[in-house]
């Protein structure tokens, strides 16, 4: 296999693939690998933990056509370091040469037949609009656990509402739902729970100016942006029911500005170590955040807001009070509470379409 | 324990020099030859103090503590108000919530809270390099180490990465797979677990013995 390409787009074409590389070296060592395949001018960089894969087409100067998994980790490294221009690629029985300027390097390549064959999942095909959708992928991805230990809550819903679709995800702390008025690509009263990861991945190469086709099938779905393919499996089991967590009335109205509240939040919380929550005390007079770190001080500051509803102090972890005013778009936004144990809700004000449910921390 | 209310001054000289101006505060003297000066106010750090092995000379109207580093602290006594010694025992220690055999124990009991439909095998599972705390299977019959720790350090995960090697070597049990659980786990323990194919499950220990935990959920 022998190529040119320019650097610019190596480097992204890598970076991306290898983000579908496990991060445990696991049982089968080649998926530490991606996997390159040339056929005249038209390369094909694939990578892929079984559970994501990332696919790839890019043209290039192809001169002899070929196969190969280099590994990825190190190939991605090696092409960001190197200097702006053409590389060159060759491989010479079990290496791969890299030249690029006055830079080359030899490296070993993995068993391409032990890489894993690919076959993409065919299913409902529905084209979408990514204008909208980057913005929404950006408000939920956030919420969805981390969590291994319960997969079910790794995953973003995507589920099918009359008046569009509707994207729910929660780590059980926190909740964000948003709607996206006029997207259908599910059929009615249908439900797909798709790995937080793999939206992540489409989130950062969501581009206004493209479309994106959504493959669904039985068990696994394709996001197609542009020479872009990503497929992942999709999540199986029952996704909690998240419409009767939302609370239908909240007594208890505070409605502030959104990018003041988010610098009085970063600033009280440096005495806010781990898991140390923030105390947002409310009355119609006084706004003022709190934050008590035993042992080294505390940190308060009152913050203009227009608040209806009883005197209340009810705390916040910090960092989800931060993720869920981040993702809001409008100027003011407006937090509900009941009281200092039950869900408040925060949105953005006169914003329908985007909600984001998030539990108090219990404080003496 | 001696206690000694006292309107004093305090020198301090070593690694820098500090003073303390003439004001009421609370020397405490303790059994084991630690002196502390307390001011009326904070949770529990003197304004100034002198670790034990020290030497406390008292002299007319002054105190002098020193210790074998050249540490000097000297303490003038300018009224005394209060001054009395209580014996209190042998101290039995601290005893920390939340200790690594307690979730130990608690996991063993029931490792799902690790991974859904996870089983035990054996509890503290014995290997030539120490025991392993728990040695589980998966619902899919896949073996796992579990090694718990209250904090998850990077030296949890080496010792982890130990363990693996040597059980992957055993034939009747490998592969085995390793999690790495803690009631916090470090960022850069993060990334290295799970660099090594190490799962890391961060433990609700308020959760697992069944306390209303501070963090609540919405479900």
């Amino acid at each position: 296999m022998k190529f040119k390409c320019e650097k610019e787009l190596l480097e992204k074409t890598f970076s991306l693939a290898r983000r579908a590389t496990p991060n445990r070296s696991g049982t089968n060592p080649v998926l530490a690998g991606l996997y390159v395949e040339l056929k005249k001018n038209k390369l094909v960089v694939l990578g892929s933990d079984l559970d994501l894969t990332i696919r790839i087409e890019l043209t290039v100067g192809g001169e002899e056509d070929g196969k190969v998994v280099i590994p990825g980790a190190l190939l991605s490294d090696i092409i960001r370091v190197l200097e702006e221009g053409q590389i060159s690629f060759e491989t010479k029985e079990d290496e791969i040469q890299i030249n690029n300027g006055k830079s080359e390097f030899n490296l070993r390549t993995l068993p391409v037949d032990e890489f894993p064959k690919f076959e993409e999942p065919g299913g409902n095909e529905a084209t979408i609009n990514t204008k909208s959708l980057s913005n929404a992928f950006e408000q939920v991805v956030k919420a969805a656990s981390m969590d291994d230990a319960r997969p079910i809550l790794t995953g973003v819903l995507l589920a099918a509402e009359e008046e569009g679709l509707r994207l729910v995800a929660t780590d059980s702390y926190r909740m964000a739902i948003r709607d996206i008025p006029g997207t259908e690509i599910l059929s009615r009263d249908e439900l797909v729970l798709v790995p937080s990861r793999a939206l992540d991945v489409v989130k950062r190469i969501l581009n206004e100016d493209k479309e994106l086709t959504v493959v669904l099938g039985e068990k696994e779905a394709v996001f197609k942006i542009g020479n872009i393919n990503i497929v992942t499996r999709l999540i199986e089991g029952e996704f909690p029911n998240y419409k009767g967590l939302i609370p239908e009335k909240n007594k208890n109205k505070l409605i502030i500005n959104r990018e003041e509240t988010l610098a009085a939040l970063q600033r009280v919380k440096l005495l806010a170590r781990e898991a140390t929550p923030i105390r947002l005390s409310m009355t119609d007079k006084k706004i003022e955040l709190l934050a008590i770190e035993q042992d080294i001080g505390q940190a308060t500051e009152t913050i203009d807001g227009n608040y209806s509803g009883e005197e209340i102090t009810v705390a916040f972890n910090p960092d989800y009070l931060i993720d869920g005013l981040e993702v809001i778009s409008t100027e003011e936004v407006s937090l509900e509470t009941t009281d200092a144990l039950k869900p408040a809700i925060l949105k953005g004000l006169n914003e329908e379409n985007f909600l984001y449910l998030l539990m108090p921390v219990r404080v003496s | 324990m001696r206690l000694v209310f006292a309107r004093c001054t305090v020198d301090y000289e070593g690694r820098l020099t500090a003073h303390l101006p003439e004001a009421t505060r609370l020397i405490m003297v303790k059994s084991d030859g630690c002196v502390a000066i307390h001011a009326d106010g904070g949770a529990y750090k003197p304004l100034n103090w002198m670790n034990a092995p020290n030497k406390l000379v008292e002299e007319e109207g002054v105190w002098r503590v020193s210790n074998p580093k050249g540490e000097v602290l000297i303490i003038t006594l300018h009224e005394i108000f209060s001054d009395f010694s209580h014996e209190m025992g042998i101290d039995p220690g601290l005893q920390k919530d939340g200790v690594e055999a307690h979730l130990q124990e608690l996991l063993a009991d029931d490792p799902s809270f690790l991974v859904e439909g996870l089983e035990l095998i054996k509890r503290e599972y014995p290997t030539d390099l120490g025991p392993v705390d728990l040695l589980c299977r998966t619902s899919k019959g896949e073996t796992i180490a579990v090694e718990i720790k209250r904090r998850g350090e990077i030296d949890g995960v080496e010792q982890l990465t130990r363990y693996l090697d040597f059980l992957n070597r055993d034939p009747l049990i490998k592969p085995v797979r390793g999690i790495f659980a803690a009631q916090e786990i470090r960022p850069q323990a993060k990334v290295l677990a799970e660099d090594r194919g190490i799962q890391c499950v961060v433990i609700d220990y308020d959760e697992i013995r069944g306390v209303e935990s501070n963090r609540l959920r919405l479900f």
